[in-house]
């Protein structure tokens, strides 16, 4: 019997292990026809900036960056907030009752006052204190908007759609830096799509290495350090192959909460941010989902391929795994939250695809991948181990892995993803990453999972820390 | 040896050696179990993509290394030329030889074409666009870009790149052409109207409507648009309109288009563009459209244009409509009221603001009836001093400098009108 459940369970292993290679095969032969496509719809930034710049047509964005004990930050972020280029955008900063000097800097620095306000409170926050403008003409874009503490990213967020005036809105983290065109980027999506567009995400990547100037980044690096350079690589296969691949059959999983563009009414209708998730720009989107459908309306999803924005990520490993262990709970909340929308083709390609893969794929593979090891470790105990077949399926999974971060490289050198300052240097780096990572970063954040989803199960109180940031490097 | 058996050589032996490869590979896990084959097998094969994209990888390097230097060759060579007939400067109509002492052209071999091939062509028109859409002035002169792309050959290596080329070409250089309001013969425009992809037609039509003169411009007198409109459109038909009438040719009947639309989006695009040219001349054939319409976004257009074009006529259809219409269409009707300002519709704004309970047409009202002249003025004091304990919050907004000044009328947007960023109640 036992030799059964052995063979059963090297059977079952091994048949995942292909369908999981034939999945990703998929994505990366979907984000391939996903470029194509792009090819032809996406013009460079300059055609896209002629042709919506001076159009009274270019819709309304507000930018919503919540903030909180931000002192050392606050203005540079700002500014670089401010050096967006686009027609017509607001800024929305929700202060959350910050106990440090953020407020009195954002007061001094823009000469901010108090003007009246009546907000109706359309998504579930904590209630606003004031809403301060610029009396300076040239900040007049910029409304800061002074609330009681609400703990979470998601009730500042809220906060912000309630104040919001735009049908889109930006939601971002104020320590982010955002390129100059990045909502041009985004807003060529929605204007050309014939259904409503519901959401637009945009590639992302980490700043720790980048040179910035007065709020933009000049200078494009891959961190030297592996825990960031690991990451700087995880986050190019994530928008460029796993989200491109999905947008190209309008199934876009996730738009990710650092910089992300939604239709404020369908957000509104749809409850906003949930304030108690650990994953709730994944929560939000598949809200939105299940109420397009449920009303019967049809929609589209788009991730722009470019990045359009950089954020500062963990910087040590310590970071990394508080982090990782966050986003593992988020995703068993979403399954769990969520799981009617899995394999229910009622919801169309996310429901009957992509969450499907997100279960089978990201959810259950750690398990798989955990039980595997200790599965190995009592074989090499026992002596149960064919070392020759062994090394044959190890090497079809590291040269499959290593294929896979290849095709990053190549797809951005396709697309012109990033502006790198050495283009040789950094994909230098980032193939030594690849090399190093299923041997180095991968059981980590296998382990970060399996902590994740046990505090999951056994109930632990979720405390958000928010990353320490170092900073990026300014010219 | 040439360039193609060269490949071909190389072609045979790497199949020779994927031959090998795979041989060798079923030779050696002859004995082993099927999944160590499958592993072997799959193992190989990323290899050998890896290998094939790799060399893929060095081809785009060395390629766009090519490009860079040829972009930076015409740069230097016609740069200034360049710069110079999209400038202020070049405000004055020039003649062939002023324009070739311009691009020292005389320097040119003259036994030699200006521009080699289509590669050379294709980056002298990037490198002209980049110039166009980033730095032209308004004073500078369509005709002189004209003459200088027709000495370098460029509207017949456009016109053949659209009529020949792939999708992406195609759509590449007609956008080209259109943003250079270069003429395009009818025989190609003919020939893109029957494209198999939607995108190419559409482009074709509005490059027509742009240029054409006497054509009857009936594309959409059938339900063209169906589902698939969107705002690029209305940008594209906008700046075809607008070339139109630049040039002196009259504009279509927008107003009949949108009866025959079926699509609420294109319905209210041909309405808006209407108000955006102005068409005052067709506002009554859209009495039928309002009268006959439930569809909300349709009869906010409608009123919204009535009131910028100061269509009076409606006026009892709009006083009419604010009594029946719900409260999300009432806020454009009475915008479009306070453009007007015959001083008739004062009583129906006042019943706008009473007969409500949602804040945000309340304080729409309120605006409209403070923008609406002397007469609104007063009313708005009258108001004021009778506001109830509730309503006093509404009139704040009117007394703080900052938010005064955002107290105006709708400004012209698309989709979405704007509203005052603190009240949104």
């Amino acid at each position: 019997m036992w030799l059964t459940i052995y063979y059963i369970f090297c059977y079952l292993v091994f048949a995942y292990t292909l369908i999981l290679l034939a999945g990703y095969m998929w994505l990366v032969l979907m984000s391939r026809l996903a470029q194509k496509q792009l090819d032809v719809n996406l013009p460079d930034d300059d055609t896209i900036k002629y042709l919506m710049q001076g159009s009274p047509l270019t819709p309304a964005v507000s930018i919503i960056a919540p903030a909180y004990n931000e002192e050392v930050t606050i203005i540079d972020s700002v500014n670089s907030i401010m050096q967006i280029d686009y027609p017509d955008y607001e800024i929305i900063i929700v202060n959350d009752a910050s106990t440090d000097r953020t407020m009195e800097l954002l007061i001094n620095e823009y000469k901010l006052v108090e003007v009246p306000y009546d907000i109706a409170m359309r998504v579930q926050s904590k209630p606003i204190k004031r809403v301060l403008k610029s009396t300076d003409e040239r900040y007049s874009k910029l409304i800061v908007v002074d609330k009681v503490h609400g703990g979470r990213k998601a009730d500042g967020s809220n906060a912000g759609i309630n104040v919001c005036s735009n049908k889109y809105f930006v939601c971002t983290d104020v320590d982010c830096i955002i390129e100059p065109m990045a909502l041009y980027r985004m807003m060529w999506f929605v204007i050309n799509s014939s259904k409503p567009m519901i959401g637009v995400g945009a590639t992302m990547l980490m700043s720790n290495a980048c040179i910035v100037e007065n709020g933009k980044v000049v200078e494009a690096h891959v961190p030297n350090v592996p825990i960031p350079m690991f990451q700087q690589l995880e986050y190019l296969r994530s928008f460029l192959i796993s989200k491109l691949g999905w947008s190209r059959i309008n199934a876009l999983p996730n738009i990710s909460g650092g910089f992300g563009l939604f239709d404020t009414d369908v957000a509104v209708k749809s409850g906003g941010y949930d304030p108690m998730s650990m994953a709730e720009d994944v929560d939000m989107l598949l809200r939105m989902v299940t109420y397009m459908k449920n009303s019967g309306q049809d929609f589209n999803l788009a991730l722009v391929p470019k990045v359009c924005c950089w954020t500062e990520g963990p910087g040590n490993l310590k970071q990394l795994v508080r982090q990782r262990t966050r986003w593992a709970r988020g995703l068993f909340e979403i399954v769990s939250n969520h799981r009617k929308l899995f394999f229910n083709p009622h919801y169309g390609p996310i429901g009957a695809l992509t969450l499907p893969y997100l279960f089978i794929f990201e959810f259950i593979a750690p398990l798989f991948e955990f039980s595997g090891f200790l599965f190995m470790i009592w074989l090499v105990f026992t002596g149960g181990v064919n070392w020759s077949a062994a090394f044959i399926i190890f090497g079809m999974i590291y040269f499959f892995s290593v294929f896979i971060s290849f095709f990053v490289i190549f797809f951005d050198y396709k697309l012109k993803a990033v502006n790198w300052k050495h283009t040789k240097i950094s994909y230098g780096k980032l193939l030594l990453a690849t090399l190093l990572e299923p041997f180095i970063y991968h059981p980590l954040i296998t382990y970060c999972s399996i902590v994740g989803y046990w505090r999951f199960i056994i109930n632990t109180t979720a405390v958000w820390t928010p990353i320490q940031r170092k900073g990026v490097k300014k010219r | 040896m040439s360039t193609i058996s060269f490949i071909k050589y190389y072609f045979s032996l790497g199949a020779a050696y994927v031959k090998y490869l795979f041989a060798f590979l079923l030779y050696k896990f002859e004995d082993f179990p099927n999944e160590v084959k499958v592993a072997a097998l799959m193992t190989s094969i990323c290899i050998l993509i890896l290998f094939f994209v790799q060399i893929s990888l060095f081809w785009m390097s060395f390629m766009e290394k090519r490009k860079r230097k040829l972009r930076e060759r015409i740069e230097k060579k016609w740069g200034k030329g360049m710069e110079y007939l999209v400038s202020q400067e070049a405000s004055e109509l020039l003649n062939e030889a002023q324009i070739a002492d311009i691009f020292e052209l005389d320097k040119e071999d003259p036994n030699k074409p200006l521009l080699k091939n289509n590669r050379e062509k294709n980056m002298f028109v990037q490198v002209f666009y980049l110039y166009f859409i980033s730095k032209r002035s308004e004073m500078s002169r369509t005709e002189n870009t004209h003459t200088m792309l027709h000495m370098f050959g460029i509207p017949d290596y456009l016109e053949k790149e659209v009529s020949l080329g792939s999708m992406k070409h195609k759509v590449d250089a007609l956008g080209k052409m259109r943003t250079f309001k270069l003429p395009i013969s009818p025989w190609v425009i003919n020939k893109l109207l029957n494209s198999k992809y939607l995108r190419v037609q559409r482009l074709a039509m509005y490059s027509n409507i742009m240029s054409s003169s006497d054509s009857a411009l009936d594309y959409f007198e059938t339900d063209f648009f169906d589902e698939n409109c969107c705002i690029k459109d209305e940008i594209e038909l906008g700046f075809s309109l607008q070339r139109r009438r630049k040039m002196g040719l009259k504009l279509p009947n927008l107003a009949r288009w949108a009866h025959i639309q079926n699509n609420e989006k294109a319905q209210c695009m041909f309405v808006r563009l209407m108000r955006r040219f102005n068409e005052i001349e067709y506002c009554g054939q859209l009495k039928d459209l309002y009268n006959q319409t439930k569809k909300k976004k349709l009869i906010e257009e409608i009123s919204r244009t009535w009131g910028y074009l100061h269509y009076v006529e409606c006026e009892d259809l709009l006083i009419e409509a604010l009594l029946t219409q719900p409260d999300d269409t009432k806020v454009a009707i009475m915008h479009a009221m306070t453009r007007l300002g015959t001083g008739r519709s004062i009583d129906a704004l006042l019943d706008g603001f009473k007969n409500t309970t949602n804040p945000h047409v309340r304080y729409e009202a309120l605006r409209c009836i403070y923008n609406y002249g002397p007469q609104g003025k007063a009313l708005f004091n009258d108001l004021e001093q009778n506001a109830s304990e509730s309503d006093k919050k509404y009139f704040t907004f009117f007394h703080n400098p900052i938010t005064l000044e955002k107290i105006r009328l709708d400004k012209e947007q698309a989709y979405h009108p704007s509203v005052e960023t603190v009240f949104n109640g």
